[in-house]
């Protein structure tokens, strides 16, 4: 079951200010991290990736994890401090179509002579807020005791 | 039309079966091979739901289909990992898989159960056209999903001499599509210009151009009509471009150094294929005995490897016909040394900057080897790794024959992880 993507986290998918990072892994497990600022929301609950290089580590990893059945992470820091991690699979690449040609004019457009691989469909398992007191509220409800005494210290 | 032997895939271990013996084998590149190897059967349901005006319907092609017919059905599919298979139409008796509609979605099925959601071909926009003398565009140059295909002439003088490829039906095709759809016996250069400057309007579809028809022996050395024909319209096509070189492929007879470097010096073209069909020289001489005749195996590798002196290492290819070295009487009996056999061969060639693909052997109503049988899906598992393996351990690319840019050798579609 999909998960769902609220409207704030809509939001942070897209706005130009956020900044967006793709974390895939590859054949043997070797994590590779960049940024992606074309990472948007699909419109029907997914999220689109733009590669723009054939050949780049995510593109692989993307091939790989669609084949195999892996799992990738978007990390999203929005201008306002909202933090989000979505962890997701790959479902679907468009490498030609409707979709693929939208994609590939509008960013030759907006970002020139620039040639598109392919656009992934990522569709969301899991929405965890990473705002740090959000993360720090949960991590003191499940383990109470980890803190150092001096902050309890009379 | 020829009757076709009834195969039984079910006989055979089911595809889960034979995907539990290659785990770190992507089941969706397993899935596209079954479907070459089987074919598909468009349902009623999915007829209906071709939209002739966004899916590409079946354009000519240089090789026949395993029904015999020319139908306006869907050209072909596409898998969700874009992955293209190229497969024809197919009786129902042969046990394909069956394209139905379902939902909303075009679904693959097999035996009744869905496996997979596929997408058709899109339709470019060309399609639609008429070249200024009147011929329809998708006559003159076809597309694949990335690819623009230009089949000068189906017409092989092998085949004149009764010596054609065995698995082949070029000139039992060709014949066909000029009878039923007036498909032209030579194409002419200023439609072929005309049709690729219409087809590169469209943003974002194609990625290179192919080249490909029968062999023309004639000339004063062998093969120089044929390189004069592609002289001609590689450099008509080239004046729709402001570089002098474009992603380009040329699948064409083994042509001597002379003829590769006119053909390098004077045109646009960056790679060059010619086909050994099969890696092994006493079934080179019984399934291509045009071929093994008038060059002969070792003289058709020689070639090859030349041709990487002019056109560069990793930009030179040979295609198989996987499985056809499995043909009886005389192919191998086991599928074990049949690829032992290949991958040998391949590795040879690797070693010398030469990159070998196979397509799926499907034989054909229209060839000699009819009523063969292909090998089974755990030998095109093997196969397709074997060769990959090859290309990699030698740091060979496939750029100009990978899944975009062809789509149709099961080998290179792994490439992607390369």
């Amino acid at each position: 079951m999909a998960a769902i993507l609220t409207p704030d986290v809509i939001a942070l998918l897209d706005s130009a200010e956020t900044i967006k990072i793709l974390a895939t892994v590859d054949a043997n497990g070797a994590p590779d991290a960049v940024e992606k600022p074309s990472l948007h929301h699909g419109g029907d609950g997914t999220i689109h990736v733009l590669e723009f290089l054939e050949t780049s580590a995510a593109n692989r990893n993307l091939t790989h994890a669609i084949w195999f059945g892996g799992s990738v992470s978007i990390a999203l820091h929005g201008a306002d401090g909202h933090r989000v991690q979505i962890k997701g699979r790959p479902v679907k690449l468009h490498i030609t179509g409707p979709l693929f040609q939208k994609h590939y004019v509008r960013a030759r457009e907006t970002l020139g002579d620039v040639d598109l691989a392919g656009v992934w469909v990522i569709e969301p398992d899991e929405v965890i807020d990473e705002r740090f007191e959000k993360v720090r509220a949960r991590e003191d409800a499940a383990h109470p005791d980890f803190i150092h005494l001096d902050r309890i210290a009379v | 039309m020829v009757a076709l032997l009834k195969e039984i895939y079910r006989a055979e271990p089911s595809f889960d079966e034979v995907l539990a013996e290659h785990p770190r084998f992507p089941r969706l590149i397993a899935r596209k091979i079954d479907v070459q190897r089987r074919g598909v059967h468009y349902t009623e349901a999915a007829e209906k739901a071709v939209d002739p005006a966004v899916h590409q319907l079946r354009s000519p092609y240089i090789f026949g289909s395993r029904d015999g017919e020319i139908k306006p059905l869907p050209e072909s599919l596409l898998l969700r990992d874009g992955t293209t298979i190229l497969v024809d139409p197919t009786p129902l008796d042969q046990n394909p898989y069956v394209v139905d509609y379902r939902d909303g979605r075009f679904v693959l099925l097999d035996d009744g159960q869905r496996v997979e959601e596929v997408d058709l071909w899109p339709k470019p926009s060309y399609y639609d056209k008429l070249t200024t003398s009147g011929l329809p565009m998708s006559h003159i140059v076809s597309a694949r999903p990335q690819r623009l295909n230009v089949f000068q002439s189906s017409f092989c003088y092998f085949w004149a001499d009764k010596e054609g490829c065995q698995f082949c039906d070029i000139v039992t095709h060709t014949k066909q599509q000029r009878d039923e759809i007036g498909v032209p016996n030579r194409l002419r250069p200023e439609d072929v210009k005309e049709t690729v400057a219409e087809a590169i309007k469209e943003p974002g579809r194609f990625t290179n151009l192919c080249l490909t028809a029968g062999s023309v022996t004639k000339g004063k050395e062998i093969f120089d009509l044929e390189v004069e024909f592609y002289i001609e319209l590689l450099q008509a096509i080239g004046e729709n471009f402001r570089t002098k070189k474009f992603p380009s492929q040329l699948i064409a007879s083994a042509f001597n150094e002379k003829q590769l470097a006119r053909l390098y010096n004077e045109t646009g073209l960056t790679s060059y294929t010619t086909d050994l069909e099969v890696l092994n020289e006493e079934l080179f001489g019984w399934i291509c005995p045009g071929k093994a005749r008038q060059v002969g195996y070792q003289g058709w590798k020689q070639r090859l490897v030349n041709a990487v002196d002019i056109f560069g290492r990793g930009n030179v290819g040979t295609g198989i016909v996987g499985g056809v070295e499995t043909a009886q009487p005389s192919g191998f009996k086991s599928e074990h040394d049949a690829l032992q056999s290949t991958l040998a061969e391949a590795d040879w060639l690797a070693a010398r900057g030469v990159t070998t693909v196979y397509i799926v052997w499907v034989p054909r109503p229209g060839s000699a080897f009819r009523d063969q049988k292909a090998p089974s899906l755990d030998y095109f598992i093997r196969l397709a790794k074997g060769l990959q393996d090859i290309r990699a351990s030698h740091g060979l690319k496939v750029d100009f024959d990978d899944y975009r840019r062809c789509g149709n050798h099961p080998d290179s579609d792994l490439a992607r992880l390369q």
